[in-house]
């Protein structure tokens, strides 16, 4: 199955371009938890090397066989997805108060990361088949419409709202691929935004408290603003070239939160400066770039809405992790992928950079279907 | 997938790529915005929040006496504070720390139950104390080391020293006039703070005592010492309001001791009223009166007006000028210049004014010192007031001969003493003697001559003719120092009573202000008593405290009595004179129960009699008693007062 062709059409730039952002990630890491080190965090660099490692293999194995293989399979694992997701319901492990863990011995698995990828090889595969010639009408969009809101839904009561609003993000991006016949998407339109007043009420206070702090950080300082506060103070402190590795007095001092995981950008802006920002927001966008230009170079049209989607995936929680923790979005708990602390997001991240490296690779096929 | 299809699908991944690349360009803006456009002030808000810079005030300087000794010094005290939100047990916090804080508990609870996040419970407590409150280890309740001034001297040169407030600010005295030098820079001490605001790396140091000067006074705390209590024993004893006694070196202007009644701890300056810590030598003026005559004398001497002996009648006491009628507390016929200054006779003085002139008089006086600051290096001194030539009415220049119609300070008194003392040279009085900085180097204050203003020869005619008061039979002979000729002035001048503006009958300011020894002066002492009860002359009010003082000083500083003074008796011839006993009085005879006879005794001796067989005596004229009222021999049962005369001998 392993055809010599993959070998040569290996992607080795998207793979340099990872292991690029995996060593900067692991310098960041350490630094980042380096005044918590006597208090396990050595133990979470030590970890994430792991992840790290595990998450190639998984890669490679992703990238190993024809992507439309998994894609026949796209509705049971995807149905395995939700039922680890309902597992959770059942026998999550608590943390801060929001359940979102399964505990399986030393390490805990998040669901709603692989939940991520399940519902963009879902729906890449749902979109996909029903074919682009006639626009979908209100009444072809339910499936995909429950598809995604049964996983909303589940991660919405974890609470996660951060990822739950991803899921919809992903979606919306994936939907892009579809022709809606213009009736429909007005109503989606504004059907979406009515939704708007009935999301807020349904959100606890602390997450009308985030956003509210979000349009008022100055209010409270220490208060809910405290976090957003901190992290562009950490940001600004950064200067064009950084403090200098270890000397981040910010990340050093607790004054961040969440500093290794949710926050992670502000201890790398903080020590390497504005330079590294750029760096590594470049190497993010170049990482998107190489992704859509394999999305439209691949073979079939589940290829290119399945790239598409995985780019999306990374796409968003680039975006809205670093514009929270520059101010410019409310505080959701959203990681930076690659970069924050985190087995599941990791290996999930990995299993999906596997995929497009999948793509990548039996894209040739594809044209030399077009040619023929 | 048709062609169609492909190039609809990869337009739509232009379309996504556009977006992503807008999304992503904003966050790289928002990343720059950040951190290159807004940084100066994401660090210093930054700075605050992990930079805590605490100023720790540096040790004040010490400042020392002539001798060395300390005056003012800092010592390490503890202050206590809480907060307030984490104590956890108020009512606890309160009853363990009242006892030691010397506290009301219920008002210590009332404080700790305030919303406030910082109050200073007790400030600047003994280490002692500081400790057991420490040692309570209470959650909110924290004890940080502080430095106090503190006076180990106590009341003596306070108001001269002055203090310094809580926050280490002079507030009074040389406290507040050299500040500036003696706390130095503040220690600025800059931790490194963590989010829970512990502080735990210092990043800058600098030297504990950097830019601390000391100062070593010209006072001698002994002196100093000696005057107060020789002050406050006058005071008390005329009961009066207030009193002053400078002692300064004639030579070089140096202030050996000023010593000021009502006196303060500057330890608990804030028990006494502000009215207590007012230095009172510089900023207090007053109608000097009689003493104004030793300068009229001066200057009419150099001016030769007049010769010491020139003659003048003092009208038998009264005198009409213009609508004026000038008395004189004693009546004398035909006396000498010399006579006048003795018994301070203002008819006399007018006498001699007129032959000066008031225009030449207020030049003297001005160049005496009166009318301007000295520029001692006190802070709060007066200028003083002088009437000027063109705005005075005649009758005003008559009273300005007796020292009426004008105010000075003290220590333009002493000063203007120490001209005629040294030999004619009006000097700039000073009372840091030396300036040492942090690293020892020593700046000493240099006696500047501000002018000459007589010529010696006037200044020792002067001090001739001064010594006769002295003397038994001049005004001031309760000055009178054993061994030692006193040369000096007697004044007693009436208060102008604010609500009539006429001179108070009942108010007086008593003086005496001279130099010993007059041969050879090694201080000048000034003595000042304000609103003496009973009688005010200020030879019997002040001339005690000067002699006082005088004899203390002198044998402080080991000077040799006169042996000019024994010489000169002897070449003389007055020898027989001085030494032979006072002109045989009647003898007294001591009938049991009946006045005795007080003829030919001094003023001092006849109120030692009075005082012996409890009557209240009041003098009149000066000199040796000639006449009393009732008549020696009456019964002494029913008497009250006894009225003595005196007139002087010659």
């Amino acid at each position: 199955m392993i055809d010599r062709r993959l070998i040569q059409n290996f992607d080795w730039i998207l793979l340099l371009a990872l292991l690029v952002l995996m060593s900067i990630s692991l310098m960041n890491l350490y630094s980042a938890t380096y005044a918590i080190r006597d208090f396990g965090g050595s133990q979470v660099f030590v970890k994430q090397i792991y992840w790290f490692l595990i998450g190639f293999i998984v890669l490679l194995f992703m990238a190993s066989f024809d992507y439309n293989i998994l894609g026949r399979y796209a509705f049971p694992i995807y149905l395995i997805s939700i039922g680890l997701l309902i597992l959770v319901v059942f026998m999550g492990k608590e943390s801060s108060g929001s359940r979102r863990w399964i505990s399986l011995g030393p390490i805990s698995l998040q669901p709603s990361e692989l939940v991520k990828i399940t519902i963009v090889l879902m729906l890449g595969k749902l979109l996909s088949d029903k074919g682009g010639d006639r626009p979908y009408r209100l009444r072809d969009l339910w499936l995909p419409f429950v598809l995604l809101g049964i996983p909303f839904i589940l991660i919405l009561k974890q609470p996660d709202l951060g990822t739950a609003l991803l899921l919809i993000f992903i979606s919306i991006s994936m939907l892009m691929f579809v022709r809606i016949h213009w009736r429909s998407k007005i109503i989606l339109m504004i059907s979406g935004l009515s939704m708007i007043p009935f999301i807020w009420f349904g959100l606890k206070d602390y997450q009308k408290m985030r956003i509210l702090s979000f349009l008022r950080p100055d209010v409270a300082p220490l208060g809910s603003g405290y976090h957003i506060n901190q992290s562009k103070i950490t940001i600004g402190s950064g200067l064009m070239w950084g403090k200098g590795f270890l000397k981040g007095t910010q990340t050093r001092l607790h004054f961040l939160p969440e500093q290794h995981t949710d926050f992670i950008f502000s201890v790398l802006a903080e020590e390497w400066g504005f330079a590294s920002s750029l760096f590594l927001l470049l190497l993010y966008l170049f990482i998107i770039l190489w992704g859509l230009t394999i999305a439209k170079n691949s073979k079939d049209r589940f290829g290119a809405i399945l790239a598409v989607g995985i780019v999306s995936i990374f796409f968003w929680h680039v975006v809205i992790n670093v514009g929270m923790v520059t101010g410019l979005l409310p505080v959701v708990g959203i990681p930076l992928l690659l970069f924050s602390y985190g087995g599941s997001s990791l290996v999930a991240t990995m299993a999906a950079m596997g995929l497009l490296m999948n793509i990548s690779m039996r894209r040739f096929m594809f044209q030399e279907m077009t040619v023929l | 997938m048709n062609v169609v299809d492909k190039k609809w699908i990869r337009f739509r991944i232009y379309l996504v790529e556009v977006l992503f690349l807008i999304g992503l360009g904003i966050i790289i803006f928002r990343a720059y915005q950040l951190q290159v456009i807004q940084r100066e002030h994401l660090k210093s808000i930054a700075r605050a929040g992990y930079l805590k810079t605490k100023i720790i005030p540096s040790k004040r300087g010490t400042i020392y006496d002539r001798e060395g000794k300390e005056l003012a010094l800092s010592i390490e005290v503890t202050s206590v504070y809480a907060h307030p939100k984490y104590i956890k047990d108020k009512k606890e916090a309160a009853i363990k720390l009242a006892p030691i804080l010397g506290r009301n508990r219920n008002q210590l609870m009332r404080i700790l139950n305030k919303e406030s996040s910082f109050i200073w419970l007790n400030r600047k407590i003994s280490s002692d104390l500081g400790k057991q409150v420490k040692d309570l280890s209470l959650q909110g309740i924290v004890v940080v080391p502080e430095l106090r001034s503190y006076y180990p001297a106590r009341e003596t040169g306070s108001h001269l020293i002055g203090f310094v407030g809580a926050d280490n600010q002079g507030l009074e005295g040389l406290e507040k006039k050299y500040d500036h030098i003696l706390k130095g820079s503040p220690y600025r001490l800059t931790f490194l703070r963590d989010a829970c605001r512990r502080a735990f790396s210092v990043t800058q140091t600098l030297p504990f005592n950097n830019g601390v000067h000391d100062l070593v006074l010209t006072i001698d705390q002994d002196l100093q010492y000696n005057a107060q209590k020789a002050l406050k024993k006058a005071v008390k004893r005329s009961r009066a309001v207030s009193g002053q006694c400078l002692v300064v070196n004639p030579a070089n202007g140096e202030i050996l001791a000023m010593a000021i009644v009502p006196e303060f701890d500057p330890n608990n300056f804030s028990r006494c009223k502000p009215s207590q810590w007012r230095n009172r030598a510089i900023t207090d003026v007053y109608e000097p009166g009689s003493t104004m005559k030793a300068f009229l004398l001066a200057a009419s001497l150099q001016e030769k007006v007049v010769s010491p002996l020139t003659l003048f009648d003092c009208e038998q006491g009264e005198f009409k000028i213009g609508n004026n009628i000038i008395h004189d507390t004693h009546e004398a016929g035909i006396l000498n210049v010399a006579d006048i200054i003795k018994t301070s006779s203002n008819i006399g003085a007018v006498k001699i004014g007129q032959e000066l002139g008031y225009k030449k008089f207020y030049e003297y006086l001005k160049k005496f010192g009166f009318g301007e600051k000295t520029n001692i290096d006190l802070i709060g001194e007066r200028n003083g007031f002088l009437r000027g030539i063109k705005s005075i009415k005649p009758i005003e220049e008559i009273n300005m001969y007796f020292g009426q119609g004008m105010t000075i300070t003290s220590l333009q008194l002493a000063m203007a003493m120490s001209v005629i003392a040294n030999g004619g040279k009006l000097m700039k009085p000073y009372v840091v003697k030396k300036i040492i900085d942090e690293n020892g180097k020593v700046e000493e204050t240099k006696p500047r001559v501000i002018r000459e203003v007589i010529s010696r020869e006037t200044a020792l005619k002067v001090t001739h003719i001064l010594e006769g008061v002295a003397t038994e039979d001049g005004t001031g002979v309760q000055a009178a120092i054993m061994g030692f000729t006193v040369a000096g002035k007697t004044g007693t001048s009436q208060k102008v009573n604010p609500k009539t503006k006429r001179y108070s009958r009942r108010k007086h300011i008593a003086t005496f202000v001279g130099f010993v020894p007059s041969d050879r002066p090694k201080m000048v002492i000034a003595v000042i008593i304000d609103e003496p009860r009973g009688i005010p002359f200020g030879g019997y009010v002040a001339g005690p405290v000067f002699k006082e003082v005088g004899q203390w000083a002198l044998n402080h500083f080991r000077i040799n009595p006169s042996t000019r003074f024994a010489r000169n008796v002897a070449r003389s011839g007055l020898d027989k004179q001085l030494n032979s006993p006072p002109p045989p009085p009647d003898p007294i005879r001591i009938k049991a129960g009946s006045l005795p006879s007080l003829k030919g005794l001094g003023m001092r001796e006849v109120l030692n009699k009075g005082r012996a067989l409890g009557i209240k005596v009041v003098l009149k004229g000066s000199g040796l008693a000639f006449r009393q009222e009732p008549a020696a021999g009456s019964a002494l049962k029913g008497i009250r007062s006894l009225k003595v005369y005196f007139k002087s001998p010659t």
